[in-house]
């Protein structure tokens, strides 16, 4: 018997080519336990959207218009959350009015005119650092800042104060979205512009804004859909639970008490399961179905504009 | 007078006052033009005088400086941070980099064309009146485009989809368009910085030809990596290398030599330029 | 921009010698921001009606009921607007977009315009809101100006549909070099000069706003926390008691760390393996289109707000997966547990580990894995012996990340966990316990209110201070461990 060269095989067989199913029980272990992964993750979503809409049905299904236009009550048949409807919308108008146009304008010069100095380095920082801090802690702020000295303004805790707060709550996320799109921006782009005598306003006007325009906007559609989505802050500002309103005067309707949609799930589970639990599911729905539609929104208009800039 | 003009690099002493004022009809005039990249001084002591309706092409191998110098023409180079120029470039014996001088207003006069076709992505007909809405144009762009579009040899191709985007058009009628919009504000001089690199035989046979047409309105500088190209389109050559630093051993350019072309390329003075043109040059 | 007009084409086609020829927008495309604009009007009517509902009660009159008029009123002017892209009434309308000389119109001059278009649209509403006309007027001018100030002086939904509203001409353009004499030739128009530093000046304004904001942020919470120490004459036996009742002066930390700690290391427990099982499927397994179905299901969980889960914790979770589990074990759960509502924070932590780590491993260069395959490896072992250390550093930070944020969250816990004002130290999970978070948001809401002073609300900043600092010290290292691994590649 012939001792064979080490290291090299005997001539392949075909079976040896062969996958073996019973060598690679590791891999297949390991692809099961992925698959549990993914099946449990996707089994959460699920679970979540069913049992809320499952738990939400009754209320849904028996008076739908009721609870969308009814104000708060403790009467489990009369309470409903027109006024968590109303403090979300203007919320919404709040945070695009404030946070769009500085966080729009602050990602700009951070990426065409800031120097890479110091002072930039400092902007970025900071916004970097605000997109991490909890939500609640913006809360606070609000609180000392929107509700107690500025009270003269806002009405202390107010729609205007909390739509303040969520404003700075989404600043950092708008700023960091605006930011990368408008990095997206091909330089060949504004190289042409300024090859033929634009100044800097012009070639970010006519170039780097209309192009980075589908990033930016589907960046500040879904922030405003995760300041829909905030109950932490709004509740230390200080959104009622319950309250109700007389006629409002145009004031009245941003100074007086407020609530918003997340506020209601929260107030409605914090009360006896037992009589609550279905408003809280039902209220739950429709913070669902504005958050999901408001992404909708991002995701068309995106595709819409993305289409009309022929990229 | 056609005497053979090798531009000594590294002179020490030099006063530009007493060099001989440049040719008349000359548009450009540089003397000692560097450009430093932060510390790195890329391209050092350039003296040129380029002459009005004349292609002037700059060769030379890669990371020689030719486009740096280019772009500083008409002051791209500001765009740059860390880019820095000294010595004196004179356009029509203005300098250009005065105080009083804005390159907005600079860039509007000295058009450039790039190495990728850039298009705006909007429609044929925005692109080409692009420029001159920015610098304040009022009135009916028709005519304006038309006449840019046909300078540009791309009339007859687009003029049925003016309103259609111009990112739908091949890679020569693009680059063509870059053109078109680059003319369309009556520059004096056209800026290309290896405007055919990215594109087949064809369309740079096309763009070459054309070339020589616009030479009767506009100065043309032209940076290329052919050398048949320059050898094609240009009546001046400069011919540029890149050489290791002895203190530092980073690579910096240099101008070895700028003649008319038929001497560049037929009877090179210096022997750098003679091993690059016959490809004997790593 | 397919539906951009050619300049002065109406006018041409026309051959109307119009003192001015504005170009306008076509029929088709000022029909589509009609359409958008009586969209928005409706759906602005509809809220102002819910509202009007429950103030005033049922609108008994739908007759003449002012909104209606206000839809007439607005319905009219579109349809003026919109036969203005020909008629002589809708050229008095874009008189006000250029001059007779085909330059755009003077900035008061298009506000004007825009005010009518939407200071309507907007206006409106407010004025039947309320009877106080002036704030109404008011509003409507703000919104006129607001619009004429953005960029092409057009509404962004303009821009959806693709109308142009400024270009105008007259005459045909000629272009011609000016003369160059001297350095102060080659300069710009003292308009575009101007116009060029005054958008610096304001995008300089934005930018360092958020500056300030974020030092104002940081003042407003330590100044506060800082009182806290001051006042309560500090001493840090005070931090150990019999639980956390802030009413009581009993400020008993433990209380609330070991809910955190127990609260995070639930969420990691469930986040964990979950979302990087999620990440290395979705990166070395799953086939495009695979992928495509499984991670817009797992975004989906991640736009789900907190209010949701922690409702999902007591109604779900609690009831329907912990008391049977327990049961069988002899562990009896209440619905309000630290488990419960853990579970729920891991629920919200999976998105984001999963889907930093899939960024990691996705950036793991394709020649290691084929490298990996080209030595006869399987699957697995690719995964785990390359991949997986390949991406070490931003799966850690994913998990840094992942603790950061389950350690912020704040209404899961503030639902689920069951402390409301106070809590007695707790140490067993099963049990309803709290969190630094949910002592904030206990001591900020109804449950156990504080007005603006005193030592219980300054307790409240110091929980924010504290949070914020352990927050940001776990972003800066997940950042610059991001920041090391993008660095090998």
């Amino acid at each position: 018997m012939s001792v064979k060269p080490a290291g090299r095989p005997d001539k392949p067989t075909l079976g040896s080519l062969q996958r073996s199913r019973s060598a690679d029980v590791r891999g297949q272990v390991f692809l099961g336990l992925l698959l549990l992964a993914v099946t449990l993750a996707i089994g959460m979503v699920f679970a979540v959207l069913l049992s809320v809409i499952a738990d939400g049905a009754d209320v849904l299904s028996s008076r739908l218009w009721g609870f969308l236009s009814n104000p708060s009550s403790s009467d489990p048949v009369k309470a409903g959350v027109v006024q968590g409807i109303r403090g979300s919308l203007l919320i919404a108008a709040i945070v695009s009015v404030v946070a769009f146009p500085i966080g729009i304008g602050a990602a700009v010069y951070l990426e065409e005119y800031a120097d890479g100095g110091p002072v930039t380095r400092t902007v970025e920082i900071a916004v970097r650092n605000l997109a991490g801090v909890p939500s609640i802690v913006y809360g606070l702020f609000g609180l000392a800042v929107f509700v107690n000295t500025l009270r003269g303004i806002t009405g202390g805790s107010s729609v205007i104060s909390g739509g303040l707060t969520l404003s700075l709550l989404v600043l950092p996320i708008v700023i960091i979205t605006a930011s990368e799109a408008i990095r997206a921006v091909p330089s060949s782009l504004s190289d042409g512009a300024y090859g033929l005598g634009a100044t800097q306003w012009e070639v970010i006007r006519t170039q780097t804004l209309p192009s980075a325009m589908p990033g930016i906007l589907t960046g500040s559609v879904l922030s405003i859909a995760r300041a829909l989505g905030e109950a932490a802050p709004l509740l230390v500002v200080g959104a009622a639970a319950f309250y109700t309103t007389g006629f409002q005067g145009f004031l009245d309707q941003f100074q007086g008490a407020f609530t918003a949609l997340p506020m209601n799930v929260a107030n409605f589970a914090k009360l006896p399961a037992d009589q609550w639990a279905g408003h809280a599911a039902a209220a739950s729905v429709v913070v669902l179905v504005v958050v999901f539609f408001i992404n909708l929104v991002a995701i068309v208009a995106r595709a819409r504009i993305t289409k009309r800039l022929g990229r | 007078m056609n005497e053979t003009r090798v531009i000594e690099t590294n002179r020490g002493d030099r006063d530009d006052e007493q060099l001989p004022s440049s040719a008349v009809n000359s548009v450009f005039t540089t003397r000692g033009l560097t450009v430093y990249y932060g510390d790195f001084r890329a391209v050092g002591d350039v003296d040129l005088d380029i002459a009005e309706g004349e292609i002037t092409a700059f060769i030379g191998p890669s990371g020689c400086g030719k486009s740096t110098i280019l772009r500083c023409f008409n002051r791209m180079n500001d765009l740059i941070d860390s880019a820095r120029v000294e010595g004196s470039l004179l356009y029509h014996d203005i300098d250009l980099y005065d105080d009083a001088v804005d390159p907005v207003a600079v860039r509007r006069r000295i058009g450039m064309v790039f190495q990728k076709p850039n298009p705006f992505p909007k429609s044929i007909f925005d692109n080409v009146a692009y420029g001159p809405r920015i610098s304040g144009i009022r009135g009916s762009m028709d005519e304006l485009v038309e006449t840019s579009l046909r300078g540009a040899g791309l009339w007859d191709e687009v003029k049925d989809r003016l309103d259609k985007s111009a990112l739908g058009l091949s890679g020569g009628q693009q680059q063509r368009l870059c053109i078109a919009r680059a003319i369309a504000v009556s520059p004096d001089v056209l800026l290309m910085d290896e405007p055919c690199s990215a594109l087949d035989p064809i369309a740079t046979g096309i763009i070459e030809e054309l070339m020589g047409e616009m030479k009767k309105d506009y100065t043309i500088l032209i940076v290329t990596h052919n050398m048949q190209q320059a050898a094609r389109v240009s009546d001046r050559t400069a011919f540029f290398t890149a050489e290791a630093d002895e203190a530092t051993g980073q690579r910096r350019g240099k101008l070895v030599e700028y003649d008319d072309t038929s001497v560049i390329f037929s009877n090179p003075a210096d022997e750098r330029t003679e091993a690059y043109i016959t490809g004997r040059f790593g | 921009m397919a539906t951009a007009m050619r300049p002065d084409q109406d006018v041409k086609t026309s051959g109307q010698t119009a003192p001015w020829s504005p170009v306008l927008p076509t029929l088709t495309s000022r029909g589509v921001v009609a359409g958008v604009e009586v969209i928005l009007y409706l759906v602005i009517v509809i809220m102002v009606a819910i509202v009007e509902y429950y103030v005033a009660g049922p609108i008994t009159d739908f007759g003449l009921s002012n909104w209606w008029i206000g839809f007439v009123v607005y319905a009219a002017w579109t349809g003026w607007n919109w036969a203005g892209a020909q008629g002589p009434v809708g050229s008095y309308v874009d008189h006000f977009i250029a001059d007779a000389a085909g330059r755009p119109a003077c900035f008061s001059c298009i506000a004007v315009r825009q005010f009518t278009r939407f200071g309507i649209l907007f206006g409106i509403p407010f004025l039947i809101l309320d009877s106080n006309v002036w704030l109404s007027v008011a509003l409507m001018v703000t919104t006129g100006f607001v619009i004429a100030a953005m960029p092409d002086r057009r509404a962004p939904w303009d821009l959806i549909a693709g109308t142009t509203i400024t270009q105008s001409l007259a005459g045909e353009a000629s272009v011609e070099l000016p003369v160059l004499t001297k350095p102060s030739d080659l300069q710009l128009s003292g308009q575009r000069v101007a116009e060029n530093r005054r958008a610096k000046r304001l995008l300089q304004l934005a930018g360092f706003s958020s500056v300030i904001i974020s030092a104002y942020i940081i003042r407003v919470i330590f100044g506060e926390a800082w009182e806290f120490v001051a006042a309560s004459d500090f001493e840090w036996g005070l931090l150990r008691d019999i639980g956390w009742f802030p009413r009581r002066n009993k400020f008993d930390l433990s209380t609330l760390f070991v809910g955190t700690l127990w609260i995070t290391g639930i969420a990691m427990l469930v986040a964990g393996p979950v979302g990087l099982g999620v990440a290395i499927y979705l990166s070395e397994y799953a086939s495009p289109r695979l992928r495509g179905v499984v991670k817009p299901a797992i975004e989906t969980l991640a736009s789900i707000p907190s209010v949701v889960l922690g409702f999902f914790a007591i109604s779900f979770i609690s009831p329907t997966v912990l008391q049977p589990v327990g049961g069988s074990l002899g562990i009896d759960f209440g619905i309000f547990s630290l488990i419960s509502a853990g579970i729920a924070v891991g629920i919200l932590t999976v998105p984001i580990v999963a889907s930093i780590s899939e960024d990691a491993m996705r950036a793991v260069p394709r020649e290691l894995r084929e490298a990996s395959y080209g030595l006869g490896a399987r699957p697995v072992t690719t995964a785990l012996r390359v991949v997986f250390p390949a991406a070490i550093s931003g799966i850690s930070a994913a998990f840094i990340v992942g603790i950061s944020r389950a350690i912020g969250e704040t209404m899961v816990v503030f639902i689920a966990a069951g402390g409301s004002g106070g809590a007695i130290f707790e140490a067993n999970p099963t049990e309803p316990g709290q969190t630094i978070t949910a002592a904030m948001a206990s001591l900020g809401a109804g449950t156990d209110s504080v007005a603006g002073s005193g030592i219980a609300f300054q307790s409240l900043y110091f929980l924010g201070a504290l949070l914020f600092l352990v927050t940001l010290i776990l972003n800066v290292l997940s950042d610059a461990i991001v920041r090391r691994f993008r660095q090998e590649y």
